[in-house]
């Protein structure tokens, strides 16, 4: 039997069986999950090469499923989150009710993801990406928190997009007799204009859904919020780029062959800095650190679909590293929530305070997280944020890299807020009995964000097989023009070497760090929070003075204007008139019995006056 | 390990030279600010003895290891953009690391530092930091925008995101692009007020209000350390000004000259101002500095 059908079952009999298992043991539950997701990835970087290909036909449909190098690059972040998360879970979920239904949805998102990778038509397409957003809908309800307001709204937007996909894929093949998806590609240049137009639109509908972009994209805090921190790594990190993934493949096969592309890729360019700058701006607003993220994921996939729209070979670059790197840092932002929510009980900045000498090492990786997320150097953001400026600014998107690069400074805001919020300010009595979280679930935060330092110094590590995706796609090869191994180019020759720069970075903060530490070490002698002199006076013991309620209202009163409108009240607006329409249209059923019989006289009546017209 | 040596070597001379002159503008800007409220200030030397003060002052207590580490990440701002920014013109003299880095780099690994601190601030427990972090981080929101539009301005113009690239632009013009660019120039000049966060810009420190801000509970080593950078940073920030708008400079004199004359901006208009309120600064940022940076913009893509 061919691999990929091996790869197919293992997931998917993992998935059965460790819903069976539940009923059994515990263990035996966690062991064949993990089991399940590690099985997988190995056989597919060891047993399914780049290349492969399986046909077979269901009910005269003739399927292909098959793997090529632009869907390993997601692939990399599908398995590769998916191991960390599946680790996490394992000791984040202990105790949790009704797991083996978590984790039979959790192992069939992943199924699924890999479904879309490697579907090479559109009919498993398709199906994949149902599979994917009813998985994923199962687990955004699974806590029962706002079901209503998150899982609704997910649902809704998601077969919005499932439709206008489906009704895409229809007019394909109503065309084109075929499903295939290289067909598709290949017939595209050749396909009348208004197809040309509605094709890529309706698949963008799909694509953006997925990828949170404005005006699609209220369903996205809500869901990201609520589903359990162990999932929501997976949902923000690999499954909203699947969005990503659509979004690529329709920009690179169908808006290079319009006749006028420009507009078309400006308007999606500037929805992607709309959707950072507004996403941005909300999540400095929150005061819970699950909403904080799911804001920040919304902005971050907003420069990814900007860098996208833009489509130079720089940009494209950008955004795919983009795309793994904060798969890296937001999975291990949403981890180290999780981890803070397991052991304090509760997200809210303004609850808890001073955890840093506590949970050491959920500091530690979140820091480094959030240094990669502000895209500060020499960590990963900082390469895929340089290449999306560069890549603009040689493109002529003059102000549009203005934009983003409001986005990218606002977002030291909510950096700042995450951190402090948690980890700084004044310790507290009632927190004194946190201790830090299990090692399972602190290494894999722990590997993820060494993995951003590594990346972020040596860059070419992650833009190979990039380069390679692209080469797939049609781009010309970039190693050498735009990076090389530690090093970044742009189109006018000027260069950044990352490993220098780290060096002397690293060097002259262990320098210093040293000078700090050996002078006077020991005169100096630690104190608590609580031994300060606030304008003279020093806090009593149960005096609180950390600052977390209203911390950024200067700001937010500074930007209140562009606050005002929200999407959606839009949407709320629209389902409101939707309802007093259709309740007027209600009273056609009185339930008079007079009224009933006019309606069938005046239809008899109807009837006659036309009858020469309609049946004649 | 040459090369590294030689940059190390480089790293130490800028870094001297910068300290010096750094902390003889912060000794000259007491002596100033002194004289035009009629008071006889300090001597101009006063900001050595602090600093000498400081060193030798036994430190006995911190909060923590971030509030340690804190004025660690601050001197890496400092010393790293003073190592990627030319400091004269053919890079005499002071080797450096800018055929590394360009301009975006040095627009990031600027806020490394700050960010660092702002972390060493918080474990302090003193709220008074922290309020001072949320406004410095909200007025660094408000001056990018006019300081990255004349940057841009500048990029598109002669297609180039290297200081090195920009300064050979005006040796062979022989013409400034204070002049060339006179809109980028302003845009610049006005994100340089909220950048040195002298009035009507200090509300990070805030005398009378914040008691310092993000220094408070800082002392003996950590506020050395802390002050070191200010100085090191303050001339980093305004060679590169020089370098970029100015024409460079061929030698220290020159390069002390121009700078100081820079320098007098921001000092005189925070000794004839009093403080903002954060959003009004925030504001005013988004306001004329931002129209003079779309302007710029503008006169770069058209003209």
């Amino acid at each position: 039997m061919n691999m990929i059908y091996i790869l197919f079952t293992l997931m998917f009999g993992g998935a059965i069986l460790t819903f069976l298992a539940h009923k059994v043991s515990g263990l035996l539950r966690d062991t064949l999950f993990v089991l399940t997701v590690l099985a997988s990835t190995v056989l597919f970087y060891t047993k399914i090469h780049t290349g492969d290909t399986v046909d077979f036909s269901i009910s005269g449909l003739s399927l292909q499923w098959g793997i090529n190098a632009y869907g390993r690059i997601f692939s990399m972040i599908v398995l590769g989150l998916g191991v960390m998360a599946s680790f996490y879970s394992v000791s984040y979920m202990k105790g949790k009710e009704r797991l083996g239904y978590f984790y039979f949805n959790f192992l069939i998102s992943l199924m699924s993801m890999m479904g879309i990778l490697m579907s090479h038509d559109l009919v498993s397409f398709f199906i994949f990406w149902e599979m994917m957003t009813w998985s994923s809908y199962f687990i955004v309800i699974y806590n029962g928190k706002n079901v209503q307001r998150s899982g609704i709204n997910y649902i809704i937007f998601s077969a919005l997009g499932a439709y206008a996909m489906l009704m895409a894929i229809v007019m394909v093949y109503a065309h084109t007799q075929s499903l295939m998806i290289p067909d598709m590609m290949q017939a595209f240049p050749f396909f009348p204009a208004a197809y040309k137009i509605w094709l890529p639109i309706l698949f963008l509908t799909a694509f953006t859904v997925k990828a949170a972009m404005m005006p699609l994209h209220v369903w996205a805090p809500d869901a990201y919020a609520d589903s359990p921190m162990a999932y929501t790594s997976v949902f923000s990190g690999a499954l909203s780029k699947m969005g990503i993934y659509g979004m690529i493949m329709v920009f690179v096969t169908m808006v290079n062959y319009l006749p006028d592309d420009t507009w078309f890729r400006e308007t999606i360019a500037w929805l992607g800095a709309i959707t950072a700058i507004m996403a941005t701006l909300w999540a400095i607003a929150q005061d819970d650190a699950r909403k904080l993220l799911a804001w920040s994921s919304v902005a971050q996939l907003g420069y990814i679909i900007t860098g996208v729209a833009v489509g130079t070979p720089l940009a494209m670059l950008s955004a795919l590293f983009l795309s793994v790197m904060h798969a890296l840092f937001k999975a291990t932002l949403f981890m180290a929530v999780g981890a803070i929510e397991k052991q304090t009980g509760t997200t809210k900045f303004t609850e808890v305070t001073g955890l840093i000498r506590k949970m050491p090492w959920t500091f530690i990786s979140s820091l480094l997280a959030i240094i990669g997320l502000a895209g500060i150097p020499p960590l990963g953001g900082f390469v895929g944020k340089w290449m999306l400026y560069e890549s603009l600014i040689n493109s002529n998107h003059y102000i549009l890299v203005i934009a983003i690069f409001f986005a990218s400074t606002s977002a030291f805001l909510y950096c700042y807020k995450f951190l402090f919020g948690f980890f700084l300010g004044q310790e507290e009595k009632e927190w004194e009995h946190v201790k830090e979280a299990p090692a399972l679930m602190v290494l894999p935060m722990i590997i993820m964000a060494t993995l951003l330092l590594v990346f972020g110094v040596f860059p070419g590590i992650v833009l190979k097989p990039i380069d390679l995706g692209m080469q797939t796609l049609g781009y010309s090869t970039t190693a050498g023009t735009f990076w090389s191994m530690s090093g970044l180019f742009n189109e006018w020759g000027n260069q950044i070497m990352m490993r220098p720069l780290a060096y002397a970075i690293g060097g002259t903060f262990l320098f210093f760090l040293i000078i700090l530490t050996v002078k006077g070490f020991k005169e100096t002698r630690y104190v608590t929070t609580k031994d300060i002199s606030s304008s003279g006076e020093v806090p009593l013991e149960h005096e609180n003075l950390t600052f977390s309620e209203g911390f950024y209202q200067p700001f937010l009163r500074a930007v209140c204007p562009v606050m005002k409108r929200r999407m959606m009240t839009y949407y709320q607006g629209f389902g409101q008139g939707m309802e007093a329409f259709f309740d007027y249209l209600r009273r056609v059923y009185s339930g008079n019995g007079q009224t009933y019989a006019i309606y069938v006289i005046v239809f008899v009546v109807i009837l006659l006056l036309f009858k020469n017209s309609l049946f004649g | 390990m040459k090369e590294i040596l030689y940059y190390t070597w480089g790293a130490i001379v800028s870094f001297v030279v910068a300290f010096s002159v750094g902390i003889t503008y912060m000794g000259l800007n007491r002596k100033i600010t002194a004289r035009v409220q009629n008071r006889y200030g300090p001597p101009w030397y006063q900001n050595f003895i602090d600093v000498i003060k400081l060193y030798s002052k036994k430190t006995s207590i911190h909060h923590g290891v971030m509030h340690h580490m804190g004025p660690a990440f601050i001197m890496v701002t400092a010393v790293v953009s003073l190592l990627v920014i030319p400091i004269l013109n053919g890079n005499k003299f002071f080797p450096n690391l800018n055929f590394q880095g360009d301009l975006i780099f040095l627009l990031y690994i600027m806020v490394f530092g700050p960010l660092g601190m702002a972390l060493g601030a918080g474990q302090t427990g003193n709220p008074n930091s922290a309020i001072g972090v949320t406004r410095g981080l909200s007025q660094m929101a408000g001056f990018e925008i006019p300081w990255v539009m004349a940057l841009v301005a500048l990029m598109i113009q002669y297609k180039t995101t290297s200081i090195v690239d920009l300064m050979n632009v005006q040796v062979e013009s022989g013409r400034w692009l204070m002049f060339s660019s006179p809109f980028a120039f302003l845009a610049a000049v006005m994100a340089m007020l909220g950048m040195f966060r002298y009035a009507p810009f200090d509300i990070v420190g805030a005398p009378q209000e914040l008691a310092s801000g993000p220094m408070s509970e800082n002392g003996g080593k950590y506020l050395f350390v802390m002050m070191s950078a200010g100085s090191v940073f303050t001339f980093a920030k305004l060679t590169l000004y020089v370098d970029i708008f100015m024409g460079g400079a061929d030698n220290l004199i020159i390069l002390v000259v121009k700078t100081f004359t820079l320098y007098l901006i921001p000092m005189l208009y925070g000794i004839t101002s009093p403080r903002y309120r954060t959003e009004q600064s925030v504001r005013w940022f988004w306001g004329w500095p931002s129209f003079f940076g779309l302007l710029a913009i503008l006169q770069a893509a058209l003209f």
